[in-house]
């Protein structure tokens, strides 16, 4: 109680001398008779009578003092303000562990701030209507198109920054020919499985064309009739994006100005997906349902889950539940055989607004170095953009190689400003399919009818000749 | 003007000020978007900016998935205020009874859920919901009941998340019951038991015309409440399944700070205003009629 009162004493003292604050704060804080005044200040605020006796330390004094030099000492530290970068996801979570080696060469403090994955589309939308954007943040490569007409972030000032880029990495962040972005890790799909639930159906390694993948999947559902075999998550569209890339279905048309999934490919894709469902191979799950991917993995509830390399993390981490010899990573089936595959990598992007460019570019250079991206891979397991970095022996793991194989085919997405929300459209189609809510076909249409409401405004400016 | 009125208008400026400040003036800029098409693109550069009059409105009830979001909403108040003030008026009354013992503790007790943060509730209850090691599923299987895919089917996700989400509010408005019921006069009661009243007779002519005010100001806020429901499916389906919880406010928020179709979304909310206010006037006119107000 008393050290929180203290505080809160302590906090009133500062906030009453907050107008005051044009002066330097360091300086202001420094003083000692000043600090002295503050305390006696906060003290009293806590209690009242304290106001005859004030000339004297009492303990409740001392203690109002001791958060109010943890302020002076906060204060004095304060050279510049940190950078602030943002990021998503583990990127997030773990980007602070880059930055002492930045801070230690470069004398630059950086703030970073983890945005939960689902979250972070509006927060950082939101951060930009308000004025809030920080000066690096973390992109996924889809958003970058949005991000960069919406004139939040800069173009890359120089083009040494890509120069070493993966081939067909740089394509998905390109906007009408500038480079906005500087990719930052690739992370295809691929199928992580099971080896002793697939030896035991009688396989070394999954099939890779779809016919054979259904086969493999009824044949892991003979020997294990109460579990699943693949892990298709109803609200996490990139699996199905992929199908539909690999069936050739062109999902938008009229330059990209209306929906286009009323068509035999986008049928074809759609029917496969659903039917991995109505055979019963994989469960019709949310990602709210399934709590803990992980363990349901460990456990043999599914034998076969598409994902990106972050997973490589989670599974490392714990080994104790699934050791690392019951599983191993195979690229992803397509209709006839391995084909391109859509995946959520990320790149780095400078803030538009931020007032300190060249400092951001530095901090944007130093996490896209090879060395960062080395010791990125080797903490969460993203794959390196930059080619240079595939030349450690660090990445000739066995389990990278349908990795390093995979980020040769990216599929590459429609660039609209409006995909994010039509992915999400295309999942939901997909879902009422598999819940028996609509057919196929009444599916499809009610997704071109969707998409081309959502893409009203676009054909409006395409139209006008305002938007390319 | 008089001295006193000056006085008057002097002390309640700072008020009105405020209110006119965080209340009338969102209120109208809000209308104003309504009929703009305000989307990612104003967002990116004014120009892109038009006025489409009731071009939003026309739009809204032309997406299926607006009647969708009505529908479950209005499911959820039907279901839910009932459910919410059912339970905080049952609990009420057995906490009332002389013979209940520890009532301060069973009130905090009971009172608990309410002040909890919900996010964290809400990822005990989705375990619990889980339809194959979910504590309900295994009290139902010793029942002998075939389990049920709580949150997994688009059916039963509504009543799932009103469990849940009564289990979370009931508490509020137990209290209030509780010091309505206090106030219920004990000489009129024993009266009623002398004449011979049974003991729903005598809840539904001395108790209920007593606590009658406070009934129809917890419907009133519930009903606000349920039809304004958002964060108990975004922390426990996100929307889902197949859109089966996806309510009004939901939709809102998706088209509003998701994707940025701030016009859309301001046409929403009008749309939800003008509901909460027609159904508040009804709930009034009710009250008016059994002379509680």
């Amino acid at each position: 109680m008393l050290g929180l009162g203290a505080s809160r004493a302590a906090e009133q003292a500062y906030r009453l001398r907050k107008p005051r604050q044009g002066i330097n704060l360091a300086q202001y804080f420094g003083g000692y008779r000043l600090t002295q005044g503050v305390a006696r200040n906060a003290a009293m605020r806590h209690d009242p009578t304290m106001g005859e006796q004030a000339q004297d330390w009492t303990r409740r004094a001392a203690l109002g003092l001791l958060p109010t030099l943890g302020l002076a000492a906060c204060a004095g530290t304060r050279g510049a303000e940190p950078l602030k970068f943002w990021a998503m996801s583990y990127e997030g979570d773990y980007s602070p562990m880059l930055m002492p080696a930045f801070t230690a060469a470069t004398g630059i403090a950086v703030d970073v701030q983890s945005l939960p994955a689902t979250a972070s589309h509006e927060k950082l939308l939101t951060a930009q209507a308000g004025g809030a954007m920080p000066d690096v943040l973390m992109l996924y490569n889809g958003w970058v198109q949005e991000f960069a007409t919406i004139g939040a972030i800069a173009p890359i000032p120089s083009p040494a920054l890509v120069a070493d880029m993966f081939p067909g990495v740089l394509d998905a962040t390109r906007v009408q020919g500038r480079d906005f972005a500087v990719p930052w890790s690739v992370a295809p799909q691929v199928q992580f499985y099971r080896r002793d639930i697939l030896a035991k159906a009688g396989y070394a390694a999954p099939a890779e064309d779809w016919d054979g993948w259904l086969r493999m999947g009824h044949a892991i559902k003979r020997q294990r009739p109460d579990d699943f075999v693949f892990m298709l998550l109803l609200n996490w569209p990139d699996t199905l994006i992929t199908m539909l890339g690999q069936t050739g279905a062109t999902m938008l048309r009229d330059h990209d100005t209306r929906g286009n999934f009323q068509t035999t490919e986008a049928k074809a894709a759609f029917a496969y997906y659903a039917r991995i469902f109505a055979e019963g191979l994989a469960p019709k799950a949310l990602s709210t349902e399934i709590q803990d991917p992980v363990a349901a993995f460990a456990q043999g509830y599914f034998a076969i889950w598409p994902t990106g390399p972050t997973t490589l993390l989670d599974l490392h981490r714990r080994a104790a539940e699934i050791p690392a010899e019951r599983w191993g990573t195979a690229r992803l089936a397509g209709p006839h055989g391995l084909g391109a595959v859509s995946g959520l990598s990320t790149s780095l992007c400078v803030s538009a607004s931020t007032p300190r460019p060249a400092e951001a570019w530095a901090l944007v250079r130093h996490l896209s170095s090879p060395a960062s991206e080395l010791r990125y891979q080797r903490l969460i397991g993203n794959l390196p953009a930059r080619l240079s970095a595939w030349s450690s022996p660090q990445l000739r793991a066995p389990i990278l190689a349908p990795f390093k194989e995979q980020m040769r085919l990216p599929a590459a997405a429609p660039k609209v400003i409006e995909w994010e929300r039509i992915k999400l459209e295309i999942q939901f189609a997909a879902e009422r399919v598999v819940r028996g809510v609509q057919t196929i076909p009444e599916a499809l249409a009610g997704l071109d009818t969707r998409v081309d409401q959502l893409l009203a405004k676009r054909r409006a400016l395409v139209g006008a000749g305002t938007l390319a | 003007m008089t001295r006193q009125e000056r006085a008057a208008w002097l002390f309640s400026a700072p008020v009105l000020a405020i209110i006119a400040l965080v209340f009338v003036l969102p209120t109208a800029l809000a209308m104003a978007l309504s009929v703009t098409d305000y989307s990612i693109y104003a967002l990116a550069d004014w120009a892109n900016l038009r006025f489409v009059g009731l071009g939003n409105f026309i739009d809204l009830f032309s997406t299926p998935l607006f009647w969708r979001a009505l529908a479950n909403t209005a499911v959820f108040a039907v279901l839910g205020v009932p459910m919410a003030i059912g339970t905080s008026l049952a609990v009420a009354l057995l906490l009332n009874d002389a013979t209940v013992r520890w009532k301060p503790l069973w009130r905090v007790l009971l009172f608990a859920p309410y002040v909890t943060s919900i996010v964290a509730t809400a990822v005990v209850w989705r375990f619990l919901f889980n339809e194959r090691s979910g504590l309900i599923n295994r009290a139902l299987a010793t029942v002998g009941a075939a389990p049920v895919d709580w949150l997994g089917n688009p059916h039963t996700s509504i009543p799932a998340i009103l469990i849940f989400v009564t289990w979370k509010i009931f508490g509020y408005n137990m209290i209030v019951f509780t010091a309505a019921l206090s106030a219920v006069p004990q000489d009129l009661m024993e009266a009623a038991r002398l004449d011979g009243a049974g003991r729903w007779g005598r809840f539904r002519h001395v108790t209920l015309p007593a606590i009658g005010p406070t009934l129809l100001l917890a419907a009133v806020m519930s009903v606000a409440g349920f039809l304004q429901i958002f964060a108990e499916p975004y922390v426990m389906t996100l929307g889902g399944p197949a859109q089966s919880t996806t309510t009004i406010l939901y939709f809102m928020f998706d088209e509003g700070f998701k994707w940025w179709n701030l016009g859309q979304a301001s046409a929403v909310a009008f749309v939800l205003f003008l509901m909460i206010l027609a159904l508040t006037m009804v709930q009034t006119r009710i009250g008016k009629r059994y002379e509680w107000l």
